[in-house]
């Protein structure tokens, strides 16, 4: 069993610069061994411009170690029927401190400590709808 | 010419494999058509407990800015560690064959200490980034 990432990143910026294509194989900390866990592939909608916990990791439904090789993967996919709004976006954060925000399309792809109170937070910019997907992968606890 | 980032997950995890791919196009902050169009890029390596900010100038708050990060040490039991604002995002591992850790998040530098900040573990640890931005504070000579 394996999950991998690759990245690509083509811009035209400077000329000198040629992009970025990497992979990554996600292993359990410190080891070569295959990460074991993942909250499966998710959709969430939001209407309103309050934040809420996109994973909550002292949820029962979760039981993530803690401070190991966990990633979470975001993406806002706007409306959901295919109207993506490049302009408006979700500030995506951890526990209390906001890491950026998500614009119509943009994906990102971040570790996670998975401590309890390290909760992934989503905060729309409006009350527009706004379709997120999202995966977490981790090391059972 | 504009910058996109193409991201393929796959995963085989569950029953039936998970394979994503997604592309976003950098704007700047709340356009659609106006593409990010500066760039920081840089190699480091950093001795083992050494703690440093990544971003050594200082991006215009709360715009667009994307981050990208890869730890290159081959020896997976090596990690960086990422903060920002003393908030703990996560931990970055090495991997043979350049199977190391990236992420790749929004940037929010909502103010001066939301700094992204890495710490070096296990040795020396050869790490990539790459910032997409629409403006720094530049230092005056």
């Amino acid at each position: 069993m394996a999950t991998t990432c690759g990245i690509t990143i083509s811009a035209g910026i400077a000329p000198g610069f040629g992009g970025i294509s990497e992979s990554m194989t996600l292993y359990q900390a410190g080891t070569l061994t295959d990460i074991d866990s993942t909250t499966g592939f998710q959709r969430r909608k939001l209407k309103a411009t309050a934040a809420v916990d996109l994973i909550t990791m002292a949820s029962e439904n979760i039981e993530p170690k803690d401070s190991v090789a966990s990633k979470v993967y975001i993406r806002n996919i706007g409306d959901g029927r295919g109207n993506i709004d490049k302009s408006v976006g979700v500030t995506i954060g951890v526990n209390a401190e906001r890491i950026g925000k998500l614009y119509g399309g943009d994906w990102m792809m971040m570790p996670l400590t998975c401590i309890d109170a390290d909760d992934v937070t989503a905060t729309p910019e409006n009350d527009n709808t706004v379709v997120l997907e999202f995966v977490m992968f981790y090391e059972e606890a | 010419m504009a910058t996109i980032a193409t991201v393929e997950l796959t995963s085989d995890l569950l029953s039936d494999n998970m394979s994503v791919i997604a592309d976003t196009t950098l704007m700047k902050a709340g356009t659609t058509a106006d593409d990010l169009d500066q760039i920081e890029y840089g190699v480091v390596e950093i001795a083992t407990g050494d703690e440093f900010d990544l971003i050594c100038s200082t991006p215009t708050a709360t715009k667009a800015s994307k981050l990208y990060v890869k730890n290159h040490s081959i020896d997976e039991t090596y990690y960086i560690a990422i903060t920002q604002n003393a908030q703990a995002i996560g931990k970055l591992y090495g991997g043979p064959n350049g199977s190391g850790d990236w992420m790749f998040i929004p940037a929010d530098f909502h103010d001066a200490a939301a700094d992204i900040a890495i710490t070096s573990n296990g040795g020396t640890n050869k790490v990539e980034y790459a910032l997409f931005h629409e403006g720094t504070a530049l230092t005056t000579t």
